[in-house]
Formats: C-alpha cells, sequence, structure tokens
C-alpha cells in the first residue's frame, strides 16, 4: 500500500499559492468575467410575493424591446411560487440596461396568496397558514432519538440547567454571485460556471435541457467563493442556457446581490430548548432537548447537494448515558436551505457548548476542566490541553461577570467534530509529460479559493522531486479526469492521493521507457528528453491509505464587552487544528482563518431577517446583512496539529465550527449572564445585563 | 429669433435664447461678440445628453477607451461589459463591498457608484494597471508573500485600496489599514493576512502567529 | 436604473431650470444612484452640480466657519485644521461608511439623504414614505427605529453630521426659489419629524449651499455605536459641544442622531446642563432628560441604555483627551 514520504521537501512546508499572480494581476477570469464571442447579458425576474400562483406571464412587450435577444419562463403554464424571490421568467440582452428595461416590462397576472408564513415559531402552529397545500409546515410527532432514562435521570442529577438557544438564518453571500457563463448550440452546451462541482452542473444541466452528458462541457478556471451553496445547475444555470439556445448567443447570467439572499440556499436556523444534568463529580447524566429550525420550503431534494435539512446533530461532541432529542424542521415561505459549511455543525456546537458553559458555571466549575471531564475524543483532549498552555486559560480564567470595570474580558472555548473527509474514490487525474520536461496536471476539480492548485503541485513536486513552480496545473473542466466536488472537507484528501497515484504512475512508466532508474529530480530533465518526440501521458486515481477521515479541533476566544453599550471586541482567537497529514502549512493558515472569520459573523452579525407582515427579505444587501470587516477581526493564532500518520484529511468545514460556541461562552463569562440568541448584538447583550426597559404601548 | 440683446433678458430666458441658437459656437466665435462666444460655451457646457447612448472616452490604466454608452452606465459596467477590463468585480452593485473599487487619480472609489460619463477626463487605475511588464508591484508581491487572499474576488478591490493609502501614506499602522479597508468585504476571511501584506509593503514584517506540533 | 438624461449645470439657476420638476441633482452620487438603482425614486434627468461654481470650499474665519456644500466628507476628515476647531466634525466625518463613499460625499449629499428604513429601501414593500398606508416598522422589524417621532413613520435620521452640526448650532443656506434661506438643524429636518412622506425639509429644486458653524463652542465631542466596528451605520449617535469657561459648561449643545426624524435635542436639557461643572452626575442627570420622553418599541428599546451611555461619555469628553 502507499505512503507518504517522511522526509518532506514541500509537503507540510509552505508554497505560494500558485495561482495568485493571475488573481493579483486581473487576469483570472471568473464565470462573472467571461466575454464569449457575441455574449449576451442576462437577467432573471423574480416573485415580488411570497406565495402566488402565476396565472400568465407575457413576455412579448419585454422582447422586443431594443438590445433584447431573447426571453424565457421559468416554469411552462400556471405554477405557484412559494418564497420573495422564486423564479418566473428571464432576458437576454446587448446590455445590463436593456434587461433591466426588459424585466419591468414583463407583465404577470398572479393570483396573490395572502396566506403565508415566514416566521418558525408562527409556523409550528396548527392555525398557520400552510406553505405547501394540505401539508402542515411541521410534522405533527418530532423524529425523536432516545437512550438510556432520561426521565429517572434527571432527579439523579446535583445540577440541572435548562436554556433555549437560537441560530438564525445564514446566508452564503460568496463574494462572486451564483451564475454562468452558457452557450448552447448545436455542437452541444457549454458553461463557464461559478460553481464548487463541474460535475454536478454538467448534471443538472443534461437532465434539464435533455441533452447527453458527452455534450455538456462546464470550466471553472476561477470561482469568487461558494461554501456549500454552488452545486448543480441552479435554476440560473439552466435559464441561461435556454436564453443562449433561443438567442443563439452565449448567455452571461450571474444573480445579483439581491438575488443572493432569497433563492439560493442558507444554512437553517435553530431554536434548541436544552436540559442538561450533571452529575456531583461533574459528568454529564442527563440530556433532553427539542430541536426545531427552518430549512425554507423545504431541505432534501430541493436543496442540492444534500445537507439542506434542520436536524443538528445533539448532543453534538458528549456520550451522555440518558438522553432524549426531538427535532423536526418547520417549512416557511423561504427559499430552500442548502448545504452551508459544516451543515448542522456551527449551531449543534453553539448549542451544546453554550450549555456545557451553564451547567460549568451551575456546578461551580471551570468549564475548561468541565470539558476535559466529558469530552470523549482522544485528539480534542489533547488540543485542549495545548490552546489553554499556549492561551494561558488558567490565567486568564475569571468567574462569569467578575471583571472589574465597564468594559469587561471573558474567556471561552468550544469544540468540532467533523465526520467527513476521507476522499472521494473516484477521483482521477492524469499528467502529459513532455521531452522537454515540462509537466502538465489535469483534473477536474475546481479550486474554490482553498488552494488545490498549489495542493496539486505540491504534491506532485515532492513526488517527482520537482519544484512546485516546475509544475503547470490544469483544473476545473470536464473533460479532465473527473474530481470530487469541492465540499465536505474532502477536496484535499481526494486530489492529494490522486496525484500521488498519477505521479507514481509517470515515474514508473518514465523510468521504464528511459531505462533510468530513478526519474526524480536531477534525472528528470534526462529521462524526459529519451521520450523522443511524443509526449508522455499518464493516468492515475485516488488510492487508499494515503488519507481518512475525521477532524476535530477546538477554539479559544477572548472578548472585551462593553457593558454599557454592549458592544462585543473580539482580541484574540486561537484555534487548534487538526487534519491528518499537512500538505501545504499556507494556504491551510487561510483555511483557518477564514473559518474562524466566518464563526465569528454568524456569532455577532449574521441574521437574514424576513418581515412577517410582508413576507419579504428586509436584508438581500451588505448594509444589513452584516458580515465582518476588517476592523472587527481579531488576532487570531493557530496551533497545527501535523498527523501525518493519518494521512490527508480535510480543514474547511471544521475550521468554522466551533468559533460561535466559543465566542458565545467569551461573552457570558465577561458580563456574567448569558446571550443564548445569536448573532450577539449590543441590544442583546443589553438585554441579558436587564438594562433594557420595556416597550411602550402605542 | 428675436433681435433682442440677450443682456436684457433674465437669467432663465437668457440660457433659453442662447439654447435656441444651437452650436454653432464657431460661427460665433470668429463674430465681434466674443460674450456670445463665451455663453454659447457655457450652454454647450451644459448640453443635456442621453437617454440613448452618447461617446464617452475613458482613460484606463494609460489607454484611452473610446465607448458609446446611455448615461446611465455605471463605471464598473462600462469597464466590466464594454471593455475587456474584468479585474474589478462586481459584488453587490450598491457601494457596500469594494469589490469593484478603483482609482481616479489616486482616490479609490467604488465604480459601481459612479457614472462612466462621470469618470472622463481623469486617469482611471484598474488592479490591471498595477502591474508593469508582469512585474508585480510592492503591494501584489506581499498579498503573494503573505497569502493575502483565496478565492480572489475581493482582492482587485482590496489592492486598490492598499496602494491608494500608501500612496497618500507610506508609513500606515495597523489603524491606517483597518480604516483604507473597511469599505472592502471579504468572504473567505483574508483579512489577517491582508493587514500583514499591507504592513509588509509598508516596510513593516509581522511575524507569523502558527505553530505546528505533532500529536503526542 | 431607468434611463435619464445628463447634464452639468454651471450656475444654480441653470441646475435649478435643468432639474424642474423631475429632476435630481447629483453630487457623490453614492444615494441617488442607489435610490434609482432600486426605483425608490424616478428622476428623468441628472443635473450634476459639482461644477457649481464657490461650492467647493472650507472657508476659515473667526466667528464662524463655511463648509461648501460639495465639500467632501474625506475633505472634512483630513482637514487638520477641522480636526482641532471641531474635533467632533473630525470624528463624525471619519466614521461616515467607508473611505470610498467618503472620497465622493458631500456635505450638501449626506445631510440630504433619504431614510435608511429597510422597510423604504425594500424595493417591493410600500410604506408611508412610499405612499402607502401603514409603517411596517411600528409592528414589525424596528431595532434600528426611531424612538422618538411626530407621525406615524418611525424612520430615523441618520446623517451623524447633521448631529453633529445641531450639537455645533450650524446653520444650512439652502437656495430655495433663487432666494437663499437659514435653515437650523431642527429646521431642516422638521419637515420629517411632522410627515411621514418626507424625509428632511428640503422642497423639490431646493440645493444646500453651504453649512455655517459658529467657532464659540471650542470643545466638542462624537461617538456613535454600531453592531460593528467599521462601515456600519451607527445604532445611536450622539455630538456635544459646549464653551468650557472656569470648568464651567457654556452654551452646551447635545444631540442624538439616529433616534428620532431629527437630532434630537431637548431643550431643557442644554439648558440644564448651562454654567454647570461637567462631571458624570450631570452627565448622568443630562441624559436621563434628554431621554425621558422616548416611546421604546419592541426591538428598540437598548436604543434608551445606549444612547444614556453615549450621551455622558459624549459629554464627559468635551472636558478634553488625547
Amino acid at each position: 500500500m502507499s505512503s507518504w514520504p517522511t522526509e518532506t521537501k514541500y509537503i507540510s512546508h509552505s508554497t505560494a499559492r500558485i495561482d495568485a499572480p493571475a488573481k493579483l494581476t486581473g487576469k483570472a477570469r471568473y464565470a462573472s468575467d467571461i466575454q464569449a464571442e457575441g455574449w449576451l447579458y442576462g437577467m432573471i425576474l423574480r416573485s415580488k410575493w411570497p406565495a402566488a400562483k402565476i396565472l400568465s406571464v407575457n413576455l412579448d412587450k419585454a422582447r422586443q424591446l431594443p438590445g433584447i435577444k431573447a426571453a424565457v419562463v421559468a416554469r411552462e403554464g400556471e405554477f405557484n411560487v412559494r418564497y420573495y424571490g422564486e423564479e418566473i421568467a428571464a432576458v437576454a440582452g446587448t446590455s445590463k440596461q436593456a434587461c433591466l428595461d426588459a424585466l419591468r416590462a414583463i407583465d404577470v397576472k398572479a393570483e396573490v396568496r395572502h396566506e403565508f408564513v415566514v416566521n418558525e415559531t408562527d409556523a409550528r402552529k396548527s392555525d398557520s397558514p400552510q406553505v405547501w397545500d394540505g401539508t402542515p409546515n411541521a410534522p405533527a410527532t418530532p423524529h425523536v432519538r432516545e437512550n438510556g432514562s432520561v426521565d429517572t435521570a434527571f432527579p439523579e442529577c446535583a445540577a440541572v440547567i435548562e436554556g433555549f438557544y437560537t441560530t438564525p438564518v445564514q446566508i452564503h453571500n460568496p463574494m462572486e454571485t451564483m451564475g454562468n457563463t452558457v452557450s448552447w448550440t448545436d455542437e452541444g452546451v457549454t458553461a463557464w460556471a461559478s460553481t464548487q462541482g463541474i460535475a454536478s452542473v454538467r448534471d443538472g444541466l443534461a437532465g434539464a435541457l435533455q441533452v447527453d452528458h458527452s455534450q455538456v462541457r462546464v470550466i471553472t478556471e476561477y470561482m469568487g467563493g461558494g461554501f456549500g451553496a454552488k452545486f448543480g445547475a441552479g435554476a440560473e444555470g439552466v435559464l441561461a442556457a435556454k436564453l443562449s439556445k433561443a438567442a443563439k448567443a452565449p448567455v452571461r447570467l450571474m444573480l445579483t446581490r439581491f438575488d443572493q439572499a432569497l433563492a439560493v440556499g442558507n444554512r437553517p436556523s435553530s431554536f434548541q430548548k436544552i436540559k442538561m444534568g450533571a452529575l456531583a463529580d461533574g459528568t454529564l447524566h442527563a440530556f433532553e432537548a427539542e430541536n426545531y429550525g427552518t430549512a425554507g420550503i423545504g431541505g432534501g431534494a430541493d436543496a442540492g447537494g444534500g445537507g439542506g435539512g434542520a436536524d443538528i446533530p445533539m448532543p453534538y461532541l458528549y456520550k451522555v448515558p440518558n438522553t432524549r432529542v426531538k427535532q423536526s424542521a418547520v417549512a416557511i415561505n423561504a427559499g430552500s436551505a442548502r448545504a452551508f459549511r459544516a451543515p448542522g455543525n456551527p449551531p449543534a456546537s453553539f448549542g451544546m457548548e453554550s450549555a456545557m458553559d451553564d451547567l460549568a458555571v451551575k456546578l461551580g466549575l471551570d468549564p475548561l476542566e468541565f470539558r476535559l471531564k466529558n469530552d470523549p475524543n482522544p485528539i480534542r483532549q489533547r488540543e485542549y490541553k495545548m490552546g489553554a498552555e499556549k492561551f494561558g486559560w488558567k490565567n486568564k480564567y475569571q468567574k462569569p461577570g467578575s471583571s472589574p470595570g465597564i468594559v469587561k474580558t471573558g474567556i471561552g472555548c468550544a469544540g468540532a467534530a467533523w465526520p467527513a473527509g476521507g476522499g472521494s474514490k473516484s477521483t482521477q487525474g492524469e499528467a502529459q509529460i513532455n521531452p522537454d520536461g515540462s509537466i502538465e496536471i489535469r483534473l477536474g476539480v475546481q479550486d474554490i479559493g482553498t488552494g488545490t492548485r498549489t495542493v496539486i503541485a505540491v504534491v506532485a513536486a515532492e513526488i517527482l522531486g520537482l519544484k512546485p513552480e516546475q509544475i503547470t496545473v490544469r483544473v476545473g473542466d470536464t473533460n479532465f479526469p473527473p474530481g470530487p466536488g469541492s465540499g465536505g472537507s474532502t477536496t484535499c484528501p481526494s486530489v492529494s492521493p490522486t496525484v500521488f497515484d498519477v505521479c507514481q504512475n509517470a515515474l514508473q512508466q518514465l523510468q521504464a521507457q528511459s531505462g533510468l532508474a530513478d526519474a526524480r529530480g536531477e534525472n528528470w530533465f534526462a529521462a524526459c528528453k529519451k521520450l523522443g518526440v511524443n509526449p508522455l501521458v499518464v493516468h492515475g486515481k485516488w488510492q487508499e491509505g494515503l488519507s481518512s477521515s475525521r477532524a476535530a479541533g477546538v477554539q479559544f476566544a477572548e472578548v472585551e464587552v462593553d457593558t454599557e453599550t454592549g458592544l462585543v471586541t473580539v482580541k484574540k482567537i486561537l484555534g487548534v487544528h487538526d487534519c491528518g497529514l499537512i500538505i501545504n502549512k499556507v494556504t491551510l493558515e487561510s483555511q483557518i482563518n477564514g473559518g474562524i472569520i466566518m464563526g465569528m459573523g454568524y456569532a455577532l452579525y449574521e441574521e437574514r431577517v424576513m418581515d412577517d407582515l410582508s413576507g419579504v427579505v428586509l436584508n438581500p444587501n451588505f448594509e444589513t446583512y452584516k458580515m465582518p470587516g476588517i476592523a472587527d477581526v481579531p488576532d487570531i493564532e493557530i496551533i497545527l496539529v501535523n498527523m501525518p500518520e493519518r494521512g490527508v484529511i480535510g480543514i474547511g468545514e471544521p475550521a468554522t465550527v466551533p468559533t460561535a460556541g466559543a465566542i458565545a461562552n467569551a461573552v457570558a463569562n465577561a458580563i456574567g449572564a448569558r446571550v443564548s440568541s445569536l448573532p450577539i448584538t449590543p441590544a442583546k447583550v443589553l438585554a441579558a445585563l436587564g438594562k433594557v426597559p420595556p416597550p411602550v404601548n402605542a | 429669433m428675436k433681435n433682442n440683446e440677450p443682456e436684457n433678458l433674465g437669467a432663465h430666458s437668457r440660457r433659453t435664447f442662447f439654447k435656441s441658437l444651437g452650436t454653432v459656437a464657431a460661427t460665433a466665435a470668429t463674430a465681434q461678440v466674443t460674450s456670445v462666444a463665451a455663453e454659447l460655451e457655457k450652454i454647450n457646457a451644459e448640453k443635456v445628453i442621453g437617454p440613448n447612448a452618447v461617446p464617452v472616452t475613458l482613460k484606463v490604466n494609460g489607454e484611452k477607451l473610446q465607448l458609446l454608452l446611455e448615461p446611465r452606465v455605471t463605471l464598473l459596467d462600462a469597464l466590466r461589459n464594454f471593455s475587456s477590463l474584468t479585474g474589478a468585480k462586481e459584488g453587490c452593485d450598491r457601494a457596500t463591498c469594494g469589490a469593484c473599487t478603483v482609482l481616479l487619480g489616486d482616490t479609490p472609489i467604488y465604480a459601481c457608484s459612479k457614472l462612466a460619463i462621470e469618470a472622463q477626463g481623469v486617469e482611471i487605475t484598474t488592479v490591471e494597471g498595477l502591474a508593469k511588464n508582469d512585474q508585480l508591484t510592492k503591494v501584489q508581491q506581499a498579498f503573494l508573500d503573505k497569502d493575502a487572499l483565496m478565492c480572489g474576488y475581493c482582492t482587485p478591490g482590496f489592492l486598490m485600496s492598499v496602494t491608494a493609502l500608501l500612496k497618500k501614506n507610506p508609513r500606515p499602522n495597523a489603524d491606517d489599514v483597518k480604516h483604507a479597508c473597511a469599505g472592502n468585504i471579504c468572504r473567505c476571511g483574508t483579512h489577517p493576512r491582508i493587514l500583514q501584506a499591507a504592513l509588509k509593503a509598508a516596510g513593516v514584517e509581522t511575524a507569523s502567529k502558527t505553530e505546528v506540533v505533532a500529536y503526542v | 436604473m431607468k434611463a435619464f438624461t445628463y447634464a452639468t449645470a454651471h450656475s444654480t439657476a441653470s441646475a435649478r431650470e435643468l432639474v424642474a420638476d423631475n429632476g435630481a441633482y447629483l453630487a457623490g452620487g453614492n444615494d441617488l444612484l442607489n435610490l434609482l438603482k432600486e426605483y425608490l425614486v424616478s428622476a428623468n434627468i441628472l443635473v450634476n452640480i459639482k461644477s457649481l461654481p464657490g461650492l467647493d470650499k472650507i472657508e476659515r474665519g473667526e466667528k464662524f466657519w463655511m463648509i461648501g456644500s460639495l465639500v467632501t466628507v474625506a475633505q472634512i476628515e483630513d482637514d487638520q485644521d477641522i480636526k482641532k476647531v471641531f474635533p467632533s466634525l473630525h470624528a463624525a466625518a471619519s466614521e461616515v461608511a467607508s473611505q470610498q463613499i467618503r472620497n465622493v460625499a458631500t456635505v450638501g449629499g449626506n445631510l440630504a439623504q433619504h431614510s435608511r428604513c429597510w422597510y423604504f429601501r425594500q424595493r417591493d414593500t410600500v410604506c408611508l414614505k412610499k405612499n402607502g398606508d401603514l409603517c411596517y416598522a411600528r409592528n414589525g422589524e424596528n431595532r434600528y427605529h426611531s424612538l422618538f417621532t411626530g407621525n406615524t413613520c418611525i424612520s430615523p435620521v441618520v446623517s451623524s453630521l447633521a448631529t453633529t452640526f445641531a450639537a455645533l448650532d450650524a446653520t444650512a443656506i439652502v437656495l430655495r426659489d433663487g432666494k437663499e434661506t437659514r435653515l437650523s438643524m431642527a429646521e431642516l429636518y422638521h419637515r420629517a419629524w411632522e410627515n411621514p412622506l418626507a424625509h428632511n425639509s428640503l422642497e423639490n429644486g431646493d440645493l444646500i449651499l453651504r453649512v455655517e458653524i459658529p467657532t464659540a463652542r471650542t470643545a466638542s465631542a462624537y461617538l456613535q455605536i454600531s453592531d460593528k466596528h467599521a462601515f456600519d451605520w451607527a445604532l445611536v449617535s450622539c455630538a456635544a459641544a459646549a464653551e468650557i469657561e472656569n470648568g464651567k459648561l457654556k452654551s452646551p449643545r447635545v444631540a442624538l442622531g439616529s433616534i428620532s426624524p431629527v437630532p434630537h435635542q431637548v431643550e431643557a436639557a442644554n439648558s440644564f446642563l448651562d454654567g454647570k461643572v461637567l462631571d458624570e452626575a450631570t452627565a448622568t442627570q443630562a441624559a436621563d432628560m434628554i431621554l425621558k420622553d422616548a416611546k421604546p418599541l419592541e426591538h428598540n428599546a437598548y436604543k434608551v441604555p445606549l444612547a444614556h451611555a453615549l450621551i455622558r461619555r459624549t459629554l464627559l469628553k468635551l472636558k478634553g483627551d488625547a
């Protein structure tokens, strides 16, 4: 069986991101930059009603406007829309301006339904308007998992806490919106997609357009972030294709920032009622929880790429002998959820880790000690201890609210577990080695900003004894051997073993053809020269034994809370993370920074807000859907636990899981009161401190 | 046309009168009444243009772009959709994310919130205009060295903001960098490294905050 | 945006004529372009006023300074003399939006900007300000809304320059029907207090020419708190200004922003502070007086303690610090 070399020149060291120059000079072309010959601008008309029966969509006037080359409906005949922002029609024209005018010339006749619901708590009531006719918004009985005997266990506990921990719907909001440039001709379909899964786009387009897979090519050289939402062709991809066919020209259809908040996925909310008890010695003994959350009109099939459901793992990291967990999803008239960076885990970590701290406080225990007493995972145990030492936990820890002064400091911690990793076994790759020694590796994976291209170059350089800059890496084309979708933190463990295999095969064949016993390193050029005129093309695929799954991870947070204004300032975050064998340290660190910052946004700023009365999204923008900026980002320190014996695992998701829990616990520690609802805004801090007067009846 | 002396009319009518003369500035210029020429020049300067496309000349990265644009076309739109300069990105089109940041002269602005017709007569610099002959600028090199980018979509905007900052203040501290970059959003989370890169480009080296340990 | 024509005005008279009934003045354009992109306002002509002579100057005087309406917020932030003479103005300007916006945003545009209420800004909700018959915020999502109002609309004024000018007792000089009209900050926003359709007291065709700031109040301070640390609208902002004579306040003024359609001032509080030594107890009493009649709604009651804290801190900052 294969194994990674133990002495390495590049693996586990730092190689600069190889596509940095292209991105830094503006040369990199994203789906939104493609200017195919004769290209047209595309735009979607969306429902301004949260619930309606669309009776007719008249495109005649729109089609006649100057510059408009095509207009199509989203669905034929009469159809129902069930959320504000659902697709109704699309147009393609020679300019953005032409399209804007055309959208306003589309005549939509609708039977507007005044019965809709966008609030989870209201939607669960038996008299709530139904999102889907004839179907209750929430199941009559929740899904129940039990073990042991929770009812007899609680009375045995020395301390019991109850809490209601809630998290909002979170919007992915990658910097590049969803979309594609699509050209559909008699020759087939070419889509330059902003996607995390070129194969999923091909699959989606082929199915929707009813063409053979072999006639669909998807290209993603660069894409501006996905975070789980960008899988499948999307309504927008299919519409772009149809417009292209009708207009006989490529169509670039990118969503607007407004669209992003409405219709292309989100992280479900959670409403976690938790009751938890421990014995006198600090052992967790009983756990009862009821959680509901919304995945919009529905997760599952509609969500694309899986992970759209509202269920979360409870009691998350901990093994409690007596548990009862009830979960149900509630439908509301809002866009469907989609997988979002570690689906289910950030809310689960936030709820559980908040409850852990609350119970530790009630028991009079240091929350870190409480975790060490109860966390069954030896890796996390080690990470907590390493982190605590670097963080200075023992010195910094004070009893909740005991920090002096108006601006109080506090610390908190939380843990993560990410089950996936492992690698997609169907990943393949190829290398073309030229007689002049140049080598091109081709893999149908996409680099979504994580540094996948660089990982490929690093592994290849290591195995072949070359420098990473000698490796030309080409990714993001369904014409290349199939690669994994970039999700589940599985990309690095899929791609690395594959490149390993490709390179091993390359060496074997090069050595056989050249007669040189070892074609690596300084022998490379001599060996390649012996190829004569033709290049050598070798194939390879994912190999067993070079990757595995399961990442842990813990984070520590230090915050300052101004108890007069409620403002929370995160001073420092320490992340202690394992991901098996570190392939490229510098890009790995960036991933962890990114996960932490996204988790911080979840903790303090992000929330999709909908209006109960009108059913619209109130913050479909960056103005009031708030994400961390450079002035908000704290000092971030990282301890990387290198575990080469486990092979390559992924990091993208574990890095974002525990941040909100750690920050929430730090806030509670600082002010001596619990804000159990994300995001932790000044308003909520002041309320937790009892400083907010009641509203005045108008 | 009435044969009245323009000086006797009120300002309102004066303007209407001169409008009615049309743009015969050339003829008027050779006339003895030079005040008429001056007035005509003023009227031309106040000419109403649009709503259809009008000629617009943009000086971008040292080159001239001659375009035909409706007045409602923004500078960002002009760059991305009416020329091949797709370096400046569209993240929001609402002056909230900075992905479209370009320099007008030395001044960073949101291209999405500047009409293209109002960006004439000034040197515009986009990300494509930073590196000369494939030689990265100090700022670009620092971004590369510090891995201050991931997906790269926000990167052009940040590069312009940091470049502008260092031109204005070659010795910024961390707060200055944060102040200059507050108008740029990143979703991948490159902020810590952008801060380090900006400081590095200003000659201030910052230490790495990562420790690698073996699992023991 | 809908199509529009465009012209550059070289005199205020031309500007007024060009803008007619259905046009809009274009200065920095941040607010106007966003409003047009969302189809919240309609303009068939945009009149560029950036070439109007004489409106882009900062004129230093002994008793008064004049800041032209075309002066950008960035120019105010960068002006080292303003930092010394009107520290509150420097502080407010430096926190407006982002560098990119400050570089083009003008004083006039900042004062004239439209409501930021998310129901107003929502393209599909027809609220009171858009001639609808309902204020959605009252019984809806009102976390960013007013604690005080004279009408059914609860959208607050958000211009932090307005708050600061209010504390400095500055006057806006507005050209209306060819005549210069002087408006205090209270007068500049009074119509929004009374009329749900109004964002401020400016009428169609009005052009802010300059802001006149008396120099008498040599101590001034400004603070705001937002959810985030930068590039975020203030939840509450506070400006204070006064002369300090023998350790006592003279002609003090305290104004709050983002909690009322007008910069919120309570005369009784200003009078109370006049002649007092500035300390924690006085500041607290003043804050109580300023917030006495607040009418918090379901989600914005946090603004009361937040404003209270800001008032105390801003006042105490008048004593002078780094």
